[in-house]
């Protein structure tokens, strides 16, 4: 990302000349109060919103000059989990997460198969057949990340995901997004809980009205 | 795409039809009445041009002769009608067979109206003539009539033109009206989908973040927006089929000299069109909703 700014249409200006550069496999951290920018950040990367200026690449592919068609395709490299999970409810668990396959054509054994493994991996086995109104909300955040995972991107951009749940239970989210890390995925993680990222010892960018204002590990400016 | 993909579009769709079930209901009615007066029209011009083209194959000029002509004036006259360019046919009729078909027309032979009229036959001698083409009968009776040896012409162009006049306001009205129930089945369309677009849109935006193409997005809503439209347009051509054949069977005896269409390639060619009348109407309005609401 270089030199990013957004400003949006009603004169709000998110971002002011963000560069920052996240390698992949790393865990970041990204801090600030609401409204420090953090959500455009995000939307920035998922071609949500278009940058007012700079530059932002991909998996070094440059976000701004793709062609429309093509933007399926970087959604498809990053898998996002949000603080309300955003689930659907007339959907069970296992078709939440197979849901995510459907829509990018996968085939029904594949289907099959990868959302098996990915439920056994977030600990969700038994609860394949349950409404996300029955589960508790660590075990639908599960389910968001099993969403998240399912197709196999190179990054996770996690929104407060901890944002809705207590601490035995964040911490318990947080071991299962390090256990994604580890496995040489990407992640990104907005958060406000100061006590995770002390713990987590990881990469911190703070954000403040729209700017870095600190970039370092394990530290909170 | 395979064939889980097709299911899963099919499903969506059938959901989101059930759920906005009145909706649905009022969409595919609306498709039908215009579809179905649609219809009516077109087998309304089709049966007046009908109609037109068997009266305009009888409109015939009379040429009614003076009556001092000799037989030789008349002969010679005979082969100028003939060579005239246009005509297609000319035949005599005597005074004397002009009154018996006069007499068989008012009352076949009941009384002998040449002794009402006390052995003056009032009559004279005439030439029918028929025109290659019936639409410049008018034309051609101008140019005949100064031809010598004709007294007078007559001609029934005026049964034909008033034919044109009403079949025209006919055509006028029927547009008018098919085109406004067209716009208010499109918009019904667009409306049904809009709503079902509103009740799912947090499902859209998972599907986007996930990264569907926005054809997959777009999938169900056409599939919705057809399966409406061709309810619909399928109920009308029912209608219209069991209709018309009720017409062609019950007044057509009553009313023959009405040449009705009962042509079944011609018909089968009009609800053909008229089926892909009915999906276009479902897929302009379900194109305008998913551009506007849609945003993919």
């Amino acid at each position: 990302m270089y030199n990013v700014s957004k400003t949006y249409p009603n004169g709000v200006k998110a971002l002011v000349d963000v560069t920052l550069k996240i390698e992949r496999g790393e865990f970041v951290f990204l801090m600030g109060h609401s409204g420090a920018g953090k959500s455009t950040f995000i939307k920035l990367l998922m071609r949500e919103e278009l940058p007012t200026r700079g530059q932002i690449f991909v998996a070094s592919r440059s976000v701004l000059r793709m062609k429309a068609s093509d933007i399926p395709l970087l959604r498809r490299s990053i898998g996002v989990v949000f603080q309300d999970f955003k689930l659907l409810e007339n959907k069970t668990v296992r078709e939440n997460v197979a849901f995510a396959m459907q829509v990018v054509g996968a085939s029904p054994s594949q289907i099959k198969t990868r959302v098996e493994e990915t439920i056994r991996m977030v600990g969700l086995q038994g609860k394949e057949e349950s409404f996300p109104s029955q589960l508790s909300g660590g075990e639908q955040q599960r389910v968001g990340i099993a969403r998240a995972i399912v197709n196999h991107p190179l990054i996770v951009i996690a929104d407060e995901p901890t944002g809705n749940l207590d601490v035995e239970t964040s911490w318990e989210i947080m071991d299962l997004l390090s256990e994604i890390n580890r496995k040489g995925t990407t992640v990104i993680m907005a958060t406000h809980a100061q006590d995770i990222v002390r713990r987590m010892h990881k990469r911190v960018v703070y954000l403040e009205k729209g700017k870095v204002v600190s970039d370092s590990v394990g530290e909170i400016a | 795409m395979n064939w889980s993909t097709i299911k899963y579009f099919l499903r969506e769709a059938r959901i989101s039809l059930a759920r906005n079930r009145l909706l649905s209901l009022a969409t595919a009615t609306t498709v039908s009445i215009c579809i179905f007066i649609l219809g009516m029209a077109i087998l309304l011009f089709m049966n007046s041009g009908e109609l037109i083209e068997k009266l305009e194959s009888d409109v015939e000029i009379v040429a009614f002769l003076d009556e001092d002509l000799t037989l030789r004036e008349r002969n010679q006259l005979e082969e100028r009608l003939k060579k005239h360019p246009g005509v297609l046919s000319v035949s005599f009729v005597s005074r004397d067979k002009a009154l018996a078909s006069l007499e068989k027309k008012l009352g076949q032979g009941e009384y002998d109206l040449l002794a009402t009229l006390e052995g003056n036959n009032p009559l004279p001698d005439s030439f029918r003539i028929k025109g290659e083409n019936p639409r410049q009968v008018e034309q051609l009776a101008k140019e005949l009539a100064g031809m010598q040896g004709i007294s007078k012409l007559r001609y029934g162009q005026e049964v034909v033109r008033q034919l044109f006049a009403a079949t025209r306001w006919v055509r006028i009205i029927s547009v008018f009206i098919v085109v406004f129930l067209g716009a208010a089945a499109v918009f019904l369309v667009a409306t049904t989908i809009r709503l079902t677009i509103f009740s799912r849109r947090k499902e859209i935006y998972i599907m986007k973040l996930v990264g569907a193409t926005n054809r997959f997005i777009r999938a169900p809503f056409f599939l919705e927006g057809i399966a409406l439209a061709g309810a619909g347009t399928v109920f009308a051509l029912i209608c219209l089929y069991l209709g018309y054949h009720y017409l062609l069977e019950n007044i057509q005896p009553a009313l023959a000299f009405l040449p009705l269409i009962n042509d079944d390639r011609v018909l089968l060619n009009l609800f053909l069109g008229l089926g892909g009348a009915g999906i276009g109407l479902g897929i302009i309005g379900t194109f305008i909703s998913v551009n506007r609401f849609l945003n993919v």
